[in-house]
């Protein structure tokens, strides 16, 4: 104990000098609506090239649940000049690497290059983003992949279904009510028009964040940006793009009222034709309306109890309460509050659930800051032999101790410090800064947030974290599930 | 904070833009160089080597630290290391676990172990104080007795939740399947982990963690001068040295296809691995060439075989690879995934038939380029961890590896050929000598048969130990052993059997043996003289390969290896509790244990099975569930830590002298495997045992 104190000292005075070194980047906006954010850095010769698409799982519609992450997976199909199955070939005969991931908020793209393949990863991108082909093949082998997936991460994983379980129960109305793997009926149910109607509306580059950073040169990145997806037609002229290569002569002039060979396909943002230019400016000037629910209300009004029966053994206690969304100044406080609850193995909850009374294999917190609303997730799975109801009773314990006390000194000054180092920590590589510098400037709405987010949390006080303890884990308003195992059938 | 940020808004002007050709794709300009730094290397006087790479761009720093000492076999122990590993935390002679505890997570560092290393990665403005709890764990851990009682149990329940992980569950049955009798083949089971406790955990920590052989790997925002007084300071202090190592038992490939399943109640996937050792080493100069190959196969990018013909293709799967691990100790290849029930056979046979393909064809121009670009472009990323030149260096110490291997890598690899993967492929994959892996749903078991080259499907359980469907007997043991005699004996009541052997006061049977591996017949021959002595000799070539004799209260063995040796008590107790030409006559008079276990299935034949201990081996008699005639035994013999298998089974049932006896035999103990014949069977001979003493 008493070594404790002279460390102390040494700690504070680093207090008010971060080690955190500024991220440097330059941003600006296409005509088109792209938001486009650089960050040179010359360490290691290869660049991380993504695109984040503005949609997730919360804007698909109720009957049609799993769309944004299907989506991803088809949109590695190809394009009007990529064959089926080429997409990541390409980046993997370049040295590359590529993958997406697709969100309740997001769906993110990228690839990582060696530097001197800048070039392909950007006109790659901007092919998917333009016209991206998907055939009946793609969709059916992608629809069994995406079954798979679900049967693999979610159907045979003993408790996975707890996420899925809890936003069904805390969002009623909102569409945070389903998860990203959305429902296998809705993807079987799907037809063309679906598909062509959610590339149309959401596949547009006025919903999209490119951010790039690695060993470039930002000139002739901008060229090339410029080059690649300047040249991608403004607001709803997109879609006339589109249909200018795949419908009919006649079906263009039906749909458009212009002959189709107005356009060619190389210039067309520069018909020469004065009709033609006419509804290509008209077509520009309208927006396309990219519908978002409503922020969800604060819906969770009661205790909500339920036991759910698992391919398990030992039983599982999950708790969840209703937090802000990720942007509310509180979510500091709150993640915060988790850290002294479970950060580390000094945390409150691993001592005294784990280490001293020995009632749990495994007890952890954890917030889920989502764009619209958060999720605070207390859980824990049972020693051999022991009973659901004691772990609870502990976990009521906890939270009742961090409400009613403020947390001591030394585990203030503990969870500052495991801020700073994860924080500089997570900045260690390209793909890792251009993510981040993407997330925000969508989320937080400008991209020097990067910068600027430790120094919100180390602005966080003691009473803060006490606040919003008592403000948002409110014991009579919360989701407890008990996983139990089911009877073997034999 | 705001005005430190280069924060430049460019609204571009409209400009019209110049004309794009979509279809042309863009070529890449100048190839960037790849520099490699180099690693500084120094030893200490205690042994340790230190690995350091500098690297100034985070203000970070980690130490890891890898002790040089090779696995051991842990027997009945299985999983002693594991447990030692998560317990070396747990407390020092100055600080107990919660102050360390409390100290890690003060700094914001994290600082962890495993059964054989340390890590520690911090800011480097609280790198002395990490490196002083480091240091103290390395040196000084104490292993208190709480602390391994509740990680323990902790183990315990581990080991439950595991049966519920079909990932966990494959994982321990590919160790098993692939390295019987060497440390990666021991899993940890709730009765290894009885057998563990504080006094040989703190003697493995003492054994294993010593600077001898041991690196310590810094990465990061460090100079050397700081290194030379951080290592002196905090390690130096460190002693002790390495054990003798013991060697490794050798690894070979099961004799042809062998499925293994382990059962998932409620699975709605099954995990496939196919899997078998390999006889390589990292420094093997095939060993670049095999991870193309691999690569081509399943590994590394998405245009793999498996992945474009599984998933892409068919559709079977959300992923499926393969891999090999090359180490030191011993390395194995494995390939699979998880694929809905109903196509758990086709992805057997699509998996199957990419290695049979792949061993016996070449690879395409486009596939050996694409695995190469991908390959080298993978090696230029993992140049931006900060710890890549570190495990560079180290790699190369451990495992002797050229200096300049990872500067010659992008050469090495590039120079690889269509005809070198060929050759590799001949020489370490195959299609006919895999362990082939399924933990799921009993739906699927019947579809599985057809993949074993014997027909007989090993049923296991989640730690990889045989499982049988026994079902109760519907007779007693005592009632068992009655029906048994009397069909060996062709009599109808007890009266009779016992009429019919008092006549019989000694037999003298002799068979021929062949050896599958060797063209060569062995002759052996048995005799038995009322009321229990015995006589046992194995000969061939002019040689006594191996003989004993018993005569009732002592006796000897002896083999070419190891000469004449006298029986020990547990081998005359065990000869006192089975005599009798038919021993099972006596059973209720020696005290011999035994017990009627059920009925259970083998190969098409329903068997009683009956249990025998004797102090020695635990036995299992198989009797036909309609003749009554032993079918079969399975003996298993505990050595030390390890345990060795016999089985026998018997056939072509022929009557001599009124008495019952199997003609043809096979007998399999490990790699070794014989089948006998029965050339001559003699009643009432000479009482001469001089040609077995």
């Amino acid at each position: 104990m008493n070594k404790l104190f002279l460390i102390i000292p040494i700690v504070v005075l680093s207090f008010f000098n971060f080690s955190q070194k500024q991220i440097e980047y330059i941003e600006y906006d296409l005509e088109n609506g792209i938001h486009v954010i650089l960050h040179e850095e010359h360490a290691t010769p290869i660049v991380a090239i993504s695109v984040l698409y503005h949609v997730g799982s919360k804007n698909e519609k109720k009957d049609r649940t799993g769309f944004a992450h299907f989506f991803e997976h088809l949109l590695f199909e190809g394009s009007t000049n990529i064959k089926r199955g080429e997409y990541s070939e390409l980046v993997e005969k370049n040295g590359g690497t590529l993958n997406a991931n697709t969100s309740h908020d997001r769906t993110f793209y990228f690839e990582l290059l060696p530097s001197n393949k800048l070039e392909l990863g950007l006109w790659l991108e901007s092919e998917r983003m333009l016209h991206a082909n998907v055939d009946s093949i793609g969709i059916e082998t992608q629809r069994s992949v995406v079954k798979e997936e679900k049967r693999q991460r979610i159907d045979n994983q003993p408790y996975a279904s707890f996420i899925g379980e809890m936003f069904k129960r805390m969002f009623k109305e909102h569409p945070y009510n389903w998860q990203p793997i959305g429902s296998m009926e809705h993807l079987d149910a799907a037809e063309e028009e679906d598909y062509i109607n959610f590339y149309r509306t959401f596949y547009v580059p006025a919903n999209a964040t490119l951010s790039i950073a690695g060993d470039i040169n930002i000139d002739q990145t901008k060229k090339w940006i410029s080059k690649y997806f300047g040249s991608i037609p403004k607001g709803q002229a997109i879609n006339m793009f589109r249909d200018h290569e795949l419908l009919t002569e006649s079906d263009f002039e039906k749909t458009y009222g212009i002959e189709k060979n107005k356009f060619i396909t190389n210039d067309f943002n520069n018909p020469k034709d004065k009709k033609a230019k006419n509804i290509l400016k008209s077509l520009e000037d309208k927006p396309i309306n990219i519908p978002r629910p409503e922020k969800a209300s604060n819906e969770l009004l009661g205790l909500i109890k339920d036991t759910i029966y698992d391919n398990i053994q030992l039983p599982g206690l999950f708790m969840a309460y209703r937090f802000p969304e990720e942007t509310n100044d509180d979510m500091y406080a709150l993640q915060m509050m988790n850290d002294v609850l479970s950060g580390g193995t000094s945390s409150r909850i691993n001592k005294s659930l784990v280490e001293k009374q020995e009632i749990a294999q495994f007890a952890f917190s954890f917030s889920f800051g989502l764009e619209q609303a958060g999720i605070g997730i207390f859980a824990a799975i049972a020693a051999k032999d022991k009973e659901l109801g004691d772990i609870q009773n502990e976990f009521d314990r906890q939270i009742d101790l961090i409400k009613n006390n403020l947390i001591s000194d030394e585990e203030f000054i503990k969870v500052r410090n495991q801020y700073e180092n994860n924080f500089i920590s997570s900045r260690s590589t390209v793909a890792s800064i251009s993510e981040d510098l993407a997330n925000s400037h969508v989320y937080f709405g400008d991209a020097a947030y990067s910068n600027e987010e430790l120094s919100k949390y180390m602005s966080v006080t003691k009473e803060d974290i006490q606040k919003a303890a008592q403000k948002y884990l409110t014991q009579e308003r919360r989701i407890i599930l008990y996983y139990l195992p089911k009877e073997e059938t034999e | 904070m705001k005005n430190s940020i280069l924060t430049i808004l460019l609204f571009l002007p409209t400009i019209l833009l110049a004309q794009i050709d979509r279809s042309i794709r863009p070529v890449p300009t100048e190839a960037p160089i790849i520099n490699i730094n180099d690693s500084e290397i120094f030893k200490l006087d205690n042994g340790l080597t230190i690995i350091l790479s500098e690297n100034h761009k985070l203000p970070k720093v980690t130490f890891k630290l890898v002790t040089g000492a090779k696995p051991n076999l842990e027997g009945a122990k299985a999983g002693l290391s594991e447990i030692a590993g998560s317990l070396i935390m747990s407390g020092t002679t100055n600080k107990s676990k919660d102050e360390l505890d409390r100290e890690i997570d003060y700094i914001g560092a994290r600082l962890s172990a495993t059964k054989n290393s340390l890590y520690l990665s911090c800011l480097t403005k609280h790198m002395d104080k990490g490196l002083s709890l480091m240091s103290d764990i390395l040196m000084n851990s104490n292993f208190p007795k709480s602390e391994v009682d509740r990680i323990i149990k902790k183990n315990e329940s581990n080991l439950i939740a595991l049966k519920s992980d079909a990932n966990s569950i494959a994982e321990n049955v590919q160790s098993k399947a692939n390295f019987p009798g060497h440390p990666y083949g021991e899993v940890m089971t709730s009765s290894s982990l009885k057998n563990i406790n504080q006094e040989n955990i703190i003697k493995y920590y003492k054994e294993n963690f010593v600077p001898e052989g041991a690196y310590l790997v810094v990465v990061g925002d460090i100079t050397k001068e700081k290194v030379l007084s951080i290592s002196s300071k905090y390690f130096g202090k460190w002693s002790g040295n390495l054990k003798n190592e013991t060697a490794l038992s050798n690894i070979s490939l099961p004799e042809g296809n062998r499925v293994i399943f382990v059962k998932k109640p409620g699975a709605v996937q099954s995990v496939i691995k196919i899997t078998f050792p390999i006889e390589i080493k990292p420094n093997n100069e095939d060993y670049l060439k095999l991870k193309v190959l691999n690569n081509v196969l399943g590994g590394g990018s998405f245009g793999n075989r498996l992945m474009q013909n599984l998933r892409e293709d068919k559709a079977f799967t959300y992923g499926c690879r393969s891999r090999i691990n090359v180490t030191e100790n011993g390395s194995w290849f494995s390939a699979g995934g998880n694929f809905r029930n109903e196509v758990t056979d086709s992805a057997i046979h699509e998996i199957l038939y990419e290695l049979k393909n792949i061993t016996n064809e070449l690879v395409t121009d486009e596939e050996i380029n694409l695995t190469k670009s991908s390959m080298a472009g993978g090696f230029a990323r993992s140049l931006e961890k900060a710890s890549t030149i570190a495990s560079f260096a180290l790699d190369i110490i451990k495992n002797n590896l050229p200096a300049n291997y990872y500067k010659n890598y992008l050469k090495e690899l590039a120079s690889i050929t269509k005809d070198d993967l060929l050759d590799v492929a001949k020489k370490y994959f195959n299609d006919t000598k895999c362990n082939i892996i399924v933990v799921g749903n009993e739906d699927v078991l019947n579809t599985l048969q057809i993949f074993d080259f014997d027909g007989e499907i090993e049923k296991l359980d989640a730690f990889g130990n045989q499982v049988k469907d026994i079902i109760q007997s519907d007779i007693t043991k005592e009632e068992l052993l009655r029906k048994y005699l009397n069909a060996v004996t062709s009599t109808s009541s007890e009266k009779e059997l016992l009429k019919k052997i008092k006549k019989i006061k000694s037999m003298e049977q002799v068979s021929e043996l062949e050896m599958s591996q060797m063209p060569m017949t062995i002759k052996s021959t048995k005799l038995w003289v009322a009321p229990n002595s015995q006589g046992d000799r194995l000969e061939g070539n002019g040689m006594v390969f191996q003989s004993s004799y018993f005569d009732g209260s002592k006796g000897y063995t002896q083999n070419m290896q190891t000469g004449k040796k006298e029986m020990t008590k547990e081998q005359i107790q065990s000869k006192k509790l089975a005599y009798g030409i038919f021993p099972e006559m006596n059973y209720s008079k020696t005290g011999i244990n035994y017990e009627l276990l059920g009925i259970e299935a083998k190969g098409n034949k329903l068997v009683y099975v009956l249990k025998i201990e004797d102090g020695i081996s635990e036995t299992y008699d198989y009797f036909d569930k309609e003749s009554f005639l032993k079918t079969g035994s399975l003996s298993i013999r505990k050595v030390k830590d390890k345990s060795e298998e016999t089985s026998i089974t018997y056939s072509n049932y022929q009557e001599t002298n009124g008495l019952m006896f199997p003609m043809t035999y096979s007998f399999n103990a490990g790699k070794l495997n014989l089948k006998g014949k029965v050339t001559s069977i003699k009643f009432n001979v000479k009482n001469d045992f001089s040609e077995f003493k």
